[in-house]
């Protein structure tokens, strides 16, 4: 049940950075016709784009974590027994709730610290802070992940990307 | 210090951890335990390495090659180069090559085009009598051109981690990319003179004026990608938005073969991949960053010189140890752990980074076919239904060409760096 909701989240998560990617495509394209045709960059574009690669950088990781699918060099652990590779499994599930617990700490003081200095950025004027907690969101939902998967007693379970 | 930042990523990525674990694990340990730095430097180095510009790069080619890889634009770029070369012994070994160096201009990614043109040149191979192995071989290697030709992932995340220009690497991937192209395609035909086998047929002015009509849309991406990038019309990032644009306008509008929503669902797929890429590179710019305040880069490149090795030995060496990495590690991660490493290395050598951009491209594309764990060598089991028997034999004598070409392009920079004065007219 559970598993049916995160994985219902994670899709919704998955479209939602899908569209915004297809209109920072739309926003590169129309900017290079206004650049280079009109000679007048839009405003602001390129920093909209990078913020958009932000969010499927960080939103995008906890997506591949919650489907078990991060990139690792695993044939040695592959060729182990069963029982060690589950350990293995359950050792990990451990550190990248540690991991990521400890970023996210860090992460967060360095967003508050942010928002309290209310620093903005040079094209567009928009407070900084948001951007930064897109790391902070990323971290968190990974941990939160890899913490299910342990109380669900399942830390071995890889997702299938469908 | 060195237990931080030697033996924790070791020891983790032997246990098959995930690599951006491995590398969080390892700055993680060092900030804590070793360092007298405030942790902010954690954040700041994770977030300083993805709020760059020209990293859009990566996701929008993946996209470009993720629309062009759907529908029949595979078929169509086939149906083209074999019209062309279809007169010549072994046309369809040709085709193969052809196709698969036009389809790396597209997109760059290695297992796709794998896949892609495999599933099309299989069975015309096999009707046609090309031997089992040497058809298995053929298309699990040739894809590894991919990530040498132009637009190349790779080659966007060493040009950051090693600090140099996307469009001069770009550059100098095209010739050498062309060689082994060439040296793959002429292999081919020698084996199908010898074997008596792929007989030619005249070449015919009507079909192959109706193939290139065919794909004449297809074809346009690489002049938009690589005409646009060295014609100076524009920056490789925004080179890559456009042929976005071009490629969802192709399949949709030109070939109406992609509704809207496999449109998106291909940016959903570009996503997932930019999260498993990205994360990594977030990690291993905090790595990096902890490798240089350490000054381990530094103590390397003294280290070496002490030992006087001369350059060509040093360029023999790591290309050893960066083709016995490419067995188990991905590029993308090999090249953001290693640079840091090598290229204040190379660079007091006096080798150009440019030059060694490519020669590091080079290496991890034999790594994505070598046996025993290439990764094209799964995809080509998995996605051609390829027994990894015949497989293994049959790369063997492509590997024995890529490893040749590896040589040239190590051994005489010019291979590289007359890429770079021709197309971009640069001294």
């Amino acid at each position: 049940m559970v598993d049916r909701q995160i994985d219902r989240a994670m899709r919704a998560l998955e479209f939602v950075l899908a569209v915004a990617f297809c209109l920072a495509v739309v926003l590169n394209f129309v900017n290079v016709i206004a650049r280079y045709v009109f000679n007048n960059a839009i405003h602001g574009a390129d920093e909209l784009q990078v913020q958009v690669l932000i969010a499927m950088a960080f939103l995008g990781a906890a997506i591949v974590q919650c489907r078990g699918q991060h990139l690792r060099m695993d044939v040695l652990a592959n060729a182990m027994p069963h029982a060690i590779r589950t350990a293995l499994r359950a050792l990990e599930a451990l550190l990248v709730i540690a991991l990521a617990a400890f970023t996210v700490v860090q992460s967060a003081r360095y967003t508050f610290q942010m928002y309290t200095l209310a620093r903005t950025s040079d094209a567009l004027g928009m407070p900084v802070w948001t951007s930064h907690l897109l790391v902070v969101i990323g971290f968190g939902l990974i941990a939160l992940a890899a913490l299910w998967r342990v109380l669900s007693g399942r830390p071995d379970v890889t997702g299938d990307r469908t | 210090m060195t237990f931080a930042l030697g033996v924790v990523p070791v020891a983790l990525l032997l246990l098959g951890f995930p690599i951006y674990i491995v590398v969080l694990a390892s700055v993680s340990v060092a900030l804590v335990f070793f360092m007298n730095i405030p942790l902010a430097a954690l954040h700041q180095n994770l977030f300083g390495a993805i709020d760059i510009y020209a990293l859009l790069a990566v996701p929008y080619f993946i996209y470009a090659g993720e629309l062009m890889g759907r529908g029949s634009v595979a078929q169509r770029l086939v149906d083209f180069v074999e019209a062309g070369v279809g007169s010549v012994r072994g046309s369809l070994g040709v085709t193969t090559v052809g196709t698969s160096a036009i389809f790396g201009a597209i997109s760059g990614a290695s297992a796709a085009t794998v896949a892609t043109i495999g599933r099309v040149m299989l069975p015309a191979m096999r009707k046609a009598g090309y031997p089992e192995k040497f058809t298995a071989g053929l298309i699990t290697s040739v894809g590894a051109i991919d990530i040498i030709i132009p637009p190349s992932i790779p080659m966007i995340v060493y040009g950051m981690a090693a600090e140099q220009s996307v469009p001069r690497l770009y550059a100098a991937g095209v010739f050498p990319g062309l060689l082994l192209a060439a040296m793959l395609a002429a292999y081919v035909i020698w084996f199908a003179r010898r074997n008596g086998i792929g007989a030619g047929e005249a070449f015919d002015r009507k079909r192959f004026l109706r193939a290139s009509g065919r794909g004449i849309w297809a074809l346009g991406a690489p002049f938009i990608i690589l005409g646009g990038i060295y014609g100076g019309v524009f920056a490789p990032t925004e080179a890559a938005g456009v042929a976005c644009v071009y490629a969802a306008f192709v399949t949709r509008f030109v070939y109406r073969e992609l509704s809207w929503r496999e449109i998106v669902q291909a940016a959903a797929n570009t996503a997932f991949f930019t999260g498993q890429v990205l994360i990594i590179v977030a990690c291993a710019a905090v790595f990096a960053w902890l490798l240089t305040v350490n000054q381990v880069p530094a103590t390397v490149v003294g280290w070496l010189q002490s030992l006087a090795i001369p350059n060509w030995a040093l360029l023999l060496s790591i290309n050893v140890v960066l083709l016995a990495i490419g067995c188990f590690l991905d590029p993308l991660s090999a090249i953001l752990l290693l640079s840091p490493l090598l290229v204040p290395v190379i660079k007091a050598a006096g080798i150009d980074p440019i030059h060694f951009g490519i020669i590091f491209t080079v290496n991890l594309a034999i790594g994505l076919f070598h046996p025993p764990f290439g990764m094209n060598i799964f995809v080509a089991q998995s996605v051609l239904r390829l027994e990894l028997p015949v497989i293994y034999r049959g790369i063997l004598p492509f590997l024995v060409i890529y490893l040749v070409a590896l040589m040239l392009i190590t051994y005489i920079p010019e291979i590289s760096l007359s890429g770079v004065r021709w197309l971009l007219r640069v001294g």
